[in-house]
């Protein structure tokens, strides 16, 4: 999980710095943070959809 | 002058983007009051970050990069946007724990602030995020300057917004460090250890969170002066 946090580093260091990468690299982050969540659903919650 | 070119002057123009930056900058004290809230519960009371916290977390940082783009790189909707999508991701972190815990006599994981458990209040944070980039993308007009940042700001106004980047910026890195020794650098455990909190709010805490802002603040004067010692463009601000 310390990923998501080293690839926010990343961003905002590329905010600092004006980098043209910036939105791409947020957008992996959000992604990546999403991935994180879905590994971690464990538990089914029974819920009635 | 009528009532309405009084309305139009102070609402359009440098002006709109002027009280766009305020209230960018208002955004991320708000969001530094969040952050601190969750810090305080994690070294203060002893209380560890589950892996659903920290997803959450990761989408209040995420929220914050939209307010620091539009001051360090000008007003944009695609800002915004950012903000909105991060808010979405720690959203669906914060609904997921709600519904882990929503079945009736189940405390609910962690400490309750008033009355509400803090993936409760993040979720609140998140719709509120949601909703107020949505109010400031319906208002058009600071997207029709173009903006360059607060690199051409008021000096004075420059630092406080300098100090607020600075500040969230410590606070991501002290998130990020303060995962290592919970979870290395792989997955975390579902339900982590609690640790040994390391006092009061009034005890060295404190001291440390006002030495984290007085970083961001000096770092702010610095890297204003640098910024002061820029050459004049022609569309500078006055």
């Amino acid at each position: 999980m310390l990923s998501m946090f080293v690839l926010w580093f990343v961003v905002f260091i590329g905010v600092f710095m004006r980098k043209g990468w910036v939105i791409p690299l947020t957008l992996v982050t959000l992604v990546w943070t999403l991935l994180l969540l879905r590994l971690h659903m464990t538990d089914p919650i029974p819920l009635n959809f | 002058m009528t009532m309405s070119t009084r309305f139009d002057d102070t609402f359009t123009g440098m002006n709109a983007v002027r009280i766009s930056r305020v209230i960018n900058v208002l955004a991320l004290f708000a969001l530094l009051g969040v952050l601190a809230g969750s810090l305080h519960l994690q070294f203060g009371i002893g209380e560890q970050p589950c892996p659903l916290c920290l997803v959450q977390r990761s989408g209040m940082i995420g929220l914050a990069v939209g307010p620091v783009m539009n001051l360090m790189w000008g007003i944009r909707a695609s800002h915004y946007a950012l903000s909105i999508l991060a808010a979405v991701v720690g959203s669906a972190g914060s609904i997921r724990q709600i519904l882990l815990h929503i079945e009736p006599g189940d405390p609910g994981y962690g400490p309750a602030i008033l009355g509400l458990h803090l993936y409760t209040w993040a979720l609140v944070t998140f719709v509120i995020a949601i909703v107020g980039c949505a109010v400031m993308l319906l208002w058009d007009e600071p997207f029709h300057v173009k903006d360059q940042g607060i690199r051409h700001a008021k000096s004075w106004f420059r630092v406080v917004a300098l100090t607020a980047i600075f500040w969230v910026f410590a606070n991501l890195i002290i998130i990020g460090v303060s995962v290592i020794p919970e979870c290395g650098l792989g997955m975390c455990p579902d339900d982590p250890q609690n640790i040994d909190g390391l006092g009061d709010i009034n005890g060295w805490l404190a001291v440390l969170s006002v030495g984290v802002l007085a970083l961001a603040f000096a770092l702010a004067v610095v890297v204003n002066q640098r910024m002061a010692d820029l050459p004049e463009r022609a569309d500078a601000e006055a």
